[in-house]
């Protein structure tokens, strides 16, 4: 969808995981779409240069993020927006519909 | 020009590295920390001297080697025994949602250095606090407004537009609180 804007499909599905969830960190977004992690980082840290996402630690895990500072934010999201409403049904079943709210340790899932 | 002083200011340096970006044909602007070292006379000292090019970093990389740097990631320089990084952080120069309109020239024996105005400066600063609630952002906006003449009814409307009304109301509280 905006793959050919962006260059690679990884980005895409890293600024739709943004989107969606509000933030992610490298390990956790491969996992979710079944890619290397090590070509999520490198995506990311693209984005990160060009100041798109900023990343802070928490614990040992670098959460990335949207960056608020980044001067066209707004419309990037109101784009990455317009284009999620055409991702299928299926696939937003598939990977955007991870549980995110908290769970007590212990408790089956 | 090489650096050999390990002493050497960021007032200093920066004027050196802006010095030779403009001989080599390139605009950069200093942005973040390194204005607050300058506009507070260091009561803040940044380690690191951010600027804002239009240029690419294959253009500037040759600028920054021929005074000792290294590149040591894609936007950031080092160099042994100097106390200061420098990154050129991408492009554009904003404040929030908005461009940067206006820079200030600071003139120095070492030549000239193009920075943020001090209102400019606060706004950079603030936009970090506002974003990330950082309090040390907080306070180094709070040391350049008690330190330079800045325009608060002009961080006011950029705050309101950037939707931190409340925010801004809490700095002006506590600048007022600390004079």
């Amino acid at each position: 969808m905006l793959e050919g804007l962006f260059g690679n499909i990884i980005i895409e599905k890293i600024l739709f995981f943004l989107s969606v969830y509000g933030e992610g960190y490298p390990l956790g977004i491969a996992r979710v779409f079944g890619v290397p992690v090590n070509r999520i980082q490198q995506q990311l840290k693209r984005l990160e240069n060009g100041g798109i996402v900023a990343s802070r630690l928490v614990g040992n895990v670098r959460l990335y993020t949207f960056n608020p500072r980044f001067p066209f934010l707004k419309e990037l999201k109101e784009l990455v927006a317009r284009a999620y409403e055409f991702v299928p049904k299926k696939e937003k079943e598939i990977y955007y519909r991870i549980r995110k709210r908290p769970r007590r340790p212990g408790k089956p899932l | 020009m090489r650096i050999k002083r390990k002493s050497i200011s960021i007032k200093e340096l920066a004027a050196i590295v802006s010095n030779k970006l403009n001989e080599s044909g390139i605009d950069a602007i200093l942005v973040g920390g390194a204005c607050v070292s300058i506009y507070t006379k260091n009561k803040y000292l940044s380690s690191d001297i951010d600027f804002v090019s239009a240029a690419s970093i294959k253009e500037i990389s040759p600028v920054l080697l021929d005074l000792g740097f290294e590149r040591k990631s894609s936007r950031h320089f080092e160099k042994k025994d100097c106390p200061f990084f420098i990154e050129f952080v991408s492009p554009p120069a904003a404040l929030g949602s908005e461009p940067v309109k206006e820079t200030n020239v600071l003139k120095t024996r070492l030549g000239d250095i193009i920075l943020l105005t001090p209102t400019d400066s606060v706004k950079d600063r603030l936009a970090a606090y506002y974003h990330w609630n950082d309090p040390q952002a907080l306070e180094q906006a709070m040391l350049i407004a008690r330190s330079q003449k800045i325009s608060l009814r002009e961080v006011k409307r950029w705050s309101e537009k950037e939707g931190h009304k409340e925010k801004y109301n809490a700095f002006v509280n506590m600048l007022k609180r600390r004079k």
